[in-house]
């Protein structure tokens, strides 16, 4: 297979308050792979997401998606925030929420139709959440947010997902189901990067990973950089990890 | 009624529908704040422009005006990117700062200047009708009626053309900028809005009935719906209905105009936190009380599930082994039976099928907090409605 690079990150600085919390990060993710980016708190993972998404304006650096800067492949990726980051108590229901990644295709003024709404629920349905469409989304369950969040990102239809912790809080039924879904994407050829606490399941459910705190420490296949070195230079203490083969 | 009467109440109307459409995305990006800040800060603008202009209706003042009210923002933003002090604090310092050189202007000028700080904040709807638009000669009505009505059709429009990019980075600002709605352009466009409404209705209402009508109505269609488009049409018939009866409250009553609506507003506002159907205090209030004779009903169950002796399952002896202080074990009882889960025979309380399968049904819920399963149950049981 030759490997054609999905995201390359290039010399990637970004800062709050002109401090940065990622110093000189290179990377480069390639197609078709299902990459867990895992660090400790505050390493800077959502940070690099969100400068990859051209949410946060880096100092330094650039980014590039199959060769061409963010603004000019937005069509190309979709992103599954944090679930903290959001007001669950937003007047609006679960059906409304994936409709809002159909917001993208649409451009500016246009208004979402039959199209997009049949589209959101078909994403609904994928997650196992049609029953719920009407609900309002404060009245969902932690995991049923998540699924939300993750049918959003469907509704999108991109080449690259990026996931800032779809695990979190959910129980092991949701976890199982997510990452059954984010295999079959990766299947369909889709390249899929997941902020990941639970160095446990990295090796079942990634093939990829990079480690990161501050700096990147290491990027690569699984089964070659997944060990206790860099799980030790990435968290600081001394990291015991079982991999079964 | 007569004309003037009409007149003032079709202004007052068309500000609340002004204030009410920014103001319901104010209140759900958590930033009532800022509209009181606006309100104030406006003052040396209005003043500048009346320098200039020597007319509190001309357009330049109102863009004038509008401009400080983005300075605000704009300076609020930054000393709170500072990271020294928070948005409150940040507020606190920015608006008292420019009312402070709005007011010195004034002062310093109150000789050339018909114009004063009273003026600016409370305004005088009453007397709106008497200055008139005249133009080639024919009168068209009241100015701020005019004025008020263009900037209300522009509100809507960029209502209607922006609603799903208001939505989404109102919602989701991460996702809006990943999808390419730059958040800051709908930011400062919605400041942009609110700043000019502000200033387009203070020649009429005063600046404290506009940031009155911004937040009230919104806040109280908040407490009623869980879709943004009935809460938007909800805060533009509270505020209308606010400024009609509140006029005539006031013509009742022989008060200050803007006073009236604003007692109204909050009147209103009162009403709907008490009895709001599912967050108002009363209905909170209620289901607490349900829940805590539905949990009583399930202990009961539950006991009646686990003890066969009969003399653990007498209804005398159930209060001593069930700790039921808190509800009469008569309700519990009564509900039980009413739901056919318990049969009484010769004083003994015993299982139905129903009340069997109901507990094993409850208890797994309540263990593994499965929600599938419980779908139907939520219907008849607050307790199961998280
Ligand atoms: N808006 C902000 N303003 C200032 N500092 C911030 C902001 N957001 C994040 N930071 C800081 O930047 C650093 C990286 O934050 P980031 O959210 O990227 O971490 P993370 O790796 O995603 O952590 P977590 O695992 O807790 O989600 C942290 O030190 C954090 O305190
Ligand atoms: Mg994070």
């Amino acid at each position: 297979m030759e490997n054609t690079i999905a995201v390359k990150v290039d010399d990637l600085t970004v800062a709050y308050n002109y401090k940065p919390v990622l110093w000189d990060i290179d990377l480069e993710i390639p197609e078709g792979v299902l990459m867990a980016i895992v660090g400790p708190n505050g390493a800077g993972k959502s940070t690099l997401i969100k400068a990859i998404l051209g949410i946060l304006k880096p100092i330094a650096g650039s980014v590039s998606i199959y060769g061409k800067p963010y603004e000019k492949q937005r069509q190309l990726v979709a992103y599954v925030p944090q679930k903290g980051s959001v007001d669950w108590d937003f007047p609006t229901t679960a059906l409304d929420v994936v409709m809002m990644g159909t917001y993208g295709s649409l451009g500016w003024i246009k208004r979402p139709g039959q199209k997009e709404k049949k589209a959101a629920l078909e994403a609904l349905e994928k997650v196992g959440m049609l029953a719920f469409k009407g609900r309002q989304i404060s009245q969902l369950s932690g995991g049923q947010q998540q699924r939300i969040f993750l049918a959003r990102a469907l509704v999108q239809n991109a080449s690259i997902y990026f996931m800032d912790e779809p695990f979190q809080g959910v129980d092991a039924s949701t976890e199982i189901a997510i990452i059954n879904i984010l295999k079959a994407l990766r299947k369909a050829g889709k390249t899929v990067i997941v902020v990941h606490h639970d160095l446990q399941t990295v090796p079942e459910y990634f093939d990829w990973v990079t480690f990161l705190n501050v700096k990147k420490i290491a990027t690569g296949p699984v089964k070659d950089i997944f060990n206790d070195d860099n799980l030790t230079k990435t968290y600081g203490i001394n990291y015991k990890v079982s991999i079964q083969e | 009624m007569s004309s003037a009467q009409i007149e003032i109440q079709l202004i007052a109307s068309l500000v609340a529908v002004a204030c009410a459409i920014p103001g319901t995305f104010l209140v759900l990006r958590k930033m009532a704040m800022i509209s009181d800040a606006i309100s104030h800060s406006i003052l040396p603008g209005i003043v500048i422009g009346f320098f200039i202009t020597h007319d509190l209706n001309s357009p330049l003042l109102i863009l004038l005006a509008a401009f400080t009210g983005i300075i605000t923002v704009v300076l609020v933003e930054y000393i709170q990117k500072t990271g020294l002090v928070k948005e409150d604090t940040a507020i606190g310092l920015v608006f008292p700062a420019l009312f402070s050189i709005g007011v010195i202007m004034i002062a310093k000028n109150a000789n050339d200047v018909h114009l004063d700080v009273d003026a600016v904040l409370l305004g005088e709807l009453a007397f709106a009708p008497f200055d008139r638009l005249i133009i080639g000669g024919t009168d068209v009505g009241p100015k701020s009626l005019w004025i008020i009505g263009m900037i209300l059709l522009i509100t809507i429009s960029l209502l209607i053309a922006f609603f799903k990019e208001l939505k989404v980075s109102t919602f989701d600002k991460g996702l809006a900028a990943s999808l390419g709605f730059s958040p800051a352009i709908i930011h400062y466009g919605l400041m942009s809005v609110s700043s000019v409404t502000t200033v387009g209705a203070f020649d009429a209402v005063g600046a404290i009935l506009v940031v009155a009508l911004m937040i009230a109505p919104a806040a109280t269609a908040y407490l009623l719906t869980t879709d943004l488009k009935k809460m938007l049409a909800l805060s533009i018939g509270f505020g209308i209905f606010s400024a009609v009866f509140g006029y005539w409250v006031a013509h009742w009553l022989d008060a200050s105009i803007a006073g009236s609506i604003t007692t109204v507003l909050g009147l209103v506002f009162l009403l709907v936190y008490l009895f709001a159907p599912s967050k108002g205090v009363i209905a909170v209030m209620y289901r607490e009380k349900q829940q805590r004779k539905e949990v009583s009903l399930l202990t009961f169950l539950l006991h009646l599930k686990n003890h066969d002796e009969i003399s653990e399952r007498h209804v005398k002896h159930l209060n001593e082994h069930i700790n039921w202080q808190k509800v009469r074990s008569r309700s519990v009882l009564d509900l039980a039976l009413k739901n056919n889960m318990i049969d009484i025979e010769n004083q003994i309380v015993s299982l139905t099928k129903k009340g069997d399968e109901f507990t094993s049904k409850a208890i797994d819920y309540i263990i593994t907090n499965r929600d599938a399963q419980i779908e139907d149950m939520k219907d008849d049981f607050f307790l199961f409605r998280g």
